[in-house]
């Protein structure tokens, strides 16, 4: 292009370098005259965290791979053009606001995968040693230890009950309770997998319930249930009501009368934040959840710093956050505001504590994520950096924003006025470009990465890995070695067996291959997590900050949204905000910087399009042509 | 380390001192299972006669009780198949699994060596591995049988923890060879396949 276009004497080699959290992108033209002609792009890895001197050696890279791919050499380049990548750096952190506490050993509430009979048998707690000496006609409860095998047990209670003792259900440590209940003259319901069993207190009333497969218990979840059961007055019903609401939903469940027992669900106290904007300052409890935080938020935006409550968790999250930030930036911890967060309800699952038998309940917790604004001296180290090890100049351009919105604006099928929605790692930001060339941009709190946590968090997989890659690939379960059910319920045939490790797993359809989610779970639950994580911050992101560009605020004033950054990528989530747009009567899609581009290397091509606008005139090549149409 | 001894420490462990014995039972020629959810245990040919035991003492009859036990506990159902042609772990797994009505089996060796076998998979490939017979215990195969049966409902199992001892192959290789031999010995190419009922009896 450039051996075509003539006035050689006025072109220069510029290249748009563009630092992103998680991928430095390059944009590489001859500019002349106001003429742009775009030479190649390049891709790489953010090295070190966005806005910081580490970035130059990614910079670098972009720039060699760019000019790589142009064939010119180094000594051309004029112009190095870097984003003013001040704006985001974003924390997260996840506080539960829950716990279950089962005290003196009232219940085992936990979901053995294969409890046997069915029903409910209320008697005495007895251990099977002293089963032989039970008194007959008497109900009681077997309670039975580690290291039993199942056709003693069962011989064991054959015969007591032969003995008429009247023998209702069994606890079991191991996980024998099939195995047991098929060997008995009488069917009663037993609860297995019992790791802390010992500890289940002797002759104390007990009931066992099991419900068939497929059903969940009925009696021992319901608060007048108990009440029938054990025999309790209002007061104590209403005491025992936390024990029922712990057990809804399980197959089986045991509940041990104890005079002192209780399960407490607890809210823990996380303290409040101090939000400050708009001339005043609001507190707001983190244990209110996610909604009363934003509508906190809302009520003093524009937000110009947040606090946490000191000595408690919230307190010490931001101010990990803000050290973070200080040992990044080398800002004093009082000077970095945060200028944003994000906030979003979630379910944790964690250990109950005082559960004998290892119960895992879903407490609440509350996601946040929080954005932090660096200062501009240190793009200014990176672009003296890059000085140095390129040889030419480097110009730190506009807000990232502006000149994003530029760059979406060579997607074909856009006019002015247009929004651009950013959707990166850390930040999900946004800008508007009016009739009047104003530019207006925000930035906000949570993107990719606080997806990547939720979803990590939610399946409990505690492998960042495998969240990352639940979130960004279709899901599918291999139901042979031959064929895998896609998540809309399409099958696919393979001629060569798939691996082994991956039979019978929910697996992420990636483009390496097939990828197993370390899940028990079905495919539905993962892909609920999924969607949903991705809708409670990005969906919720992009109307958040259309609100806050959109003239008036109202969104049915913008004309066009276009989708970028590397989440605009994603196989749902721009359909999701599509969606969520829809009623507002706005054309939403993902952009495709010059038509070739995709989504990717807006802010590089809007610096080097910037740039050249500035050489020749105030406005971008674009408009100007639009301009001289008109 | 003699059968007594051995008998003697588990008896401590144990809540009652008894043995069981496991006698197999021809029923007559193995062939296709036809239930969705049923697992093969396949057998070699020295398994439960002559050997009684695996290389560590652990008495057949209690492997093929808890490989049942994992099954049953978990809803299944099981056949167990003896194969006569073979003592390669691979070829008697695969084998079981081609007669299984879900394509799931269980391998065994009269070692104890086994493995988890599934009928679309190469001969040499396998769903799971147990290689070092001497770390695997009753406990073991129950797991190995839970998953067996979780494998054939179509379910996804966490693998069965293995175990590795890297003194095991020094110290126990001398003597699986020996119990290779043994078993090699008792393979008889001209008799097919045969289905068998295990009949696990309780002796004080």
């Amino acid at each position: 292009m450039s051996l075509v276009d003539p006035p050689v004497a006025a072109l220069a080699l510029v290249i748009g370098v563009d630092i992103g959290n998680s991928t430095t992108e390059a944009c590489i033209a001859d500019v002349g005259d106001g003429e742009v002609g775009r030479l190649a792009s390049s891709l790489t890895r953010t090295t070190g965290v966005k806005g910081t001197p580490d970035n130059t050696t990614g910079a670098v890279t972009a720039v060699r791979r760019a000019l790589e791919a142009t064939g010119r050499p180094a000594g051309d380049l004029a112009t190095v053009l870097l984003n003013e990548a001040t704006p985001v750096i974003s924390g997260l952190a996840m506080e539960t606001i829950t716990e279950t506490i089962i005290t003196e050993s009232t219940m085992i509430g936990h979901n053995p995968d294969t409890p046997g009979g069915d029903g409910l048998g209320v008697g005495m707690t007895v251990s099977l040693d002293d089963l032989t000496t039970v008194e007959e006609e008497v109900p009681v409860v077997v309670v039975v230890g580690a290291g039993a095998d199942f056709d003693d047990v069962a011989h064991a209670l054959n015969t007591a009950g032969e003995r008429g003792v009247d023998v209702v259900a069994a606890v079991l440590h191991g996980d024998d309770a099939v195995l047991v209940v098929n060997r008995l003259t009488r069917r009663i319901p037993v609860v297995d997998e019992v790791s802390a069993v010992d500890r289940v207190p002797l002759g104390m009333l007990a009931a066992v319930e099991v419900a068939a497969p497929g059903r969940t218990i009925r009696t021992l979840s319901d608060s007048y249930g108990l009440a029938s059961t054990f025999d309790l007055d209002a007061e104590q019903t209403r005491q025992v009501s936390p024990v029922a609401r712990a057990l809804s939903g399980n197959r089986s469940a045991v509940v041990v009368r104890t005079p002192a027992g209780d399960v407490t669900d607890r809210r823990i106290p996380v303290g409040t934040l101090t939000l400050s904007g708009a001339g005043r300052s609001l507190d707001v409890g983190v244990d209110e959840g996610a909604d009363a935080i934003m509508e906190a938020i809302g009520r003093v935006a524009p937000l110009d710093d947040v606090h946490g409550e000191a000595g408690t968790h919230v307190g010490g999250m931001l101010a990990k956050v803000r050290d973070t930030m200080t040992d990044v930036t080398g800002q004093p911890a009082s000077e970095i505001r945060i200028r944003d967060v994000l906030a979003v309800d979630t379910l944790v699952p964690a250990v109950v504590r005082g559960g004998l038998a290892g119960e895992v309940s879903r407490e609440n917790a509350v996601a946040l994520a929080a954005m932090v604004r660096t200062s501009r001296s240190r793009m200014q180290a990176v672009a003296d950096a890059l000085s140095d090890e390129l040889g030419c100049e480097t110009i730190i351009g506009g807000v990232e924003g502006e000149v994003a919105v530029r760059g979406a604006l060579t997607t074909p099928g856009t006019s002015v006025p247009i929004a651009i929605i950013d959707m990166g790692g850390g930040s999900t930001d946004a800008a508007l470009l009016d009739r009047d060339g104003t530019v207006s941009a925000v930035h906000v709190a949570g993107a990719g990465e606080l997806v990547t946590k939720l979803i990590d968090s939610e399946l409990g997989l505690e492998d960042r890995d495998a969240a990352e890659s639940v979130k960004r690939h279709p899901l599918a379960k291999v139901e042979s070695f031959f064929h895998i059910r896609h998540e809309d319920g399409t099958v696919q045939f393979f001629s060569d067996p798939l691996p082994p490790h991956v039979f019978a797993k929910v697996v992420t359809v990636t483009p390496e291959g097939l990828a197993a989610v370390p899940v028990r779970g079905p495919l539905e639950e993962v892909r609920r997590v999924r969607r949903e994580a991705k809708r409670r911050v990005f969906v919720v992101n992009a109307l958040r900050a259309l609100a806050q560009v959109a003239p008036q605020g109202s969104l049915r004033l913008l004309g066009s949204v276009v989708l970028l950054g590397g989440s605009a990528l994603d196989f749902e989530i721009p359909g999701m905000v599509a969606d969520a747009l829809a009623p507002y009567g706005v054309v939403c899609g993902i952009g495709n910087v010059h038509g070739t581009e995709g989504p990717r290397n807006a802010v590089a091509a809007g610096l080097v399009d910037a740039h050249a606008g500035m050489v020749a005139g105030p406005a971008p090549e674009k408009l100007q042509r639009r301009a001289a149409a008109s | 380390m003699t059968a007594a001894s051995d008998l003697a420490a588990s008896g401590s462990a144990a809540p009652v001192d008894s043995v069981r014995t496991l006698a197999l039972n021809e029923v007559g020629p193995a062939e296709r299972g036809t239930r969705p959810e049923e697992v093969v245990i396949a057998l070699s040919p020295a398994f439960g006669d002559p050997f009684t035991k695996t290389i560590v003492d652990v008495p057949h009859a209690e492997v093929i009780r808890q490989l049942l036990a994992g099954i049953e506990e978990r809803g299944g159902v099981a056949r167990v198949i003896k194969v006569y042609k073979t003592a390669d772990l691979a070829a008697i797994a695969h084998h079981g699994a081609k007669l299984s009505g879900s394509g799931i089996a269980v391998g065994v060796l009269s070692r104890g060596t086994t493995v988890l076998h599934q009928r679309d998979l190469a001969r040499l490939s396998n769903l799971e591995l147990f290689p070092q017979a001497p770390l695997l215990d009753a406990e073991v195969f129950r797991m190995i049988g839970s998953n067996a049966a979780q494998y054939a409902q179509g379910q996804s199992p966490k693998p069965v923890p293995t175990r590795n001892d890297q003194m095991a192959r020094p110290r126990w290789q001398a003597k699986a060879a020996l119990l290779h031999l043994k078993e090699f010995e008792c393979i008889d190419h001209s008799r097919e396949a045969v289905e068998v009922e295990p009949v696990i009896t309780k002796v004080d």
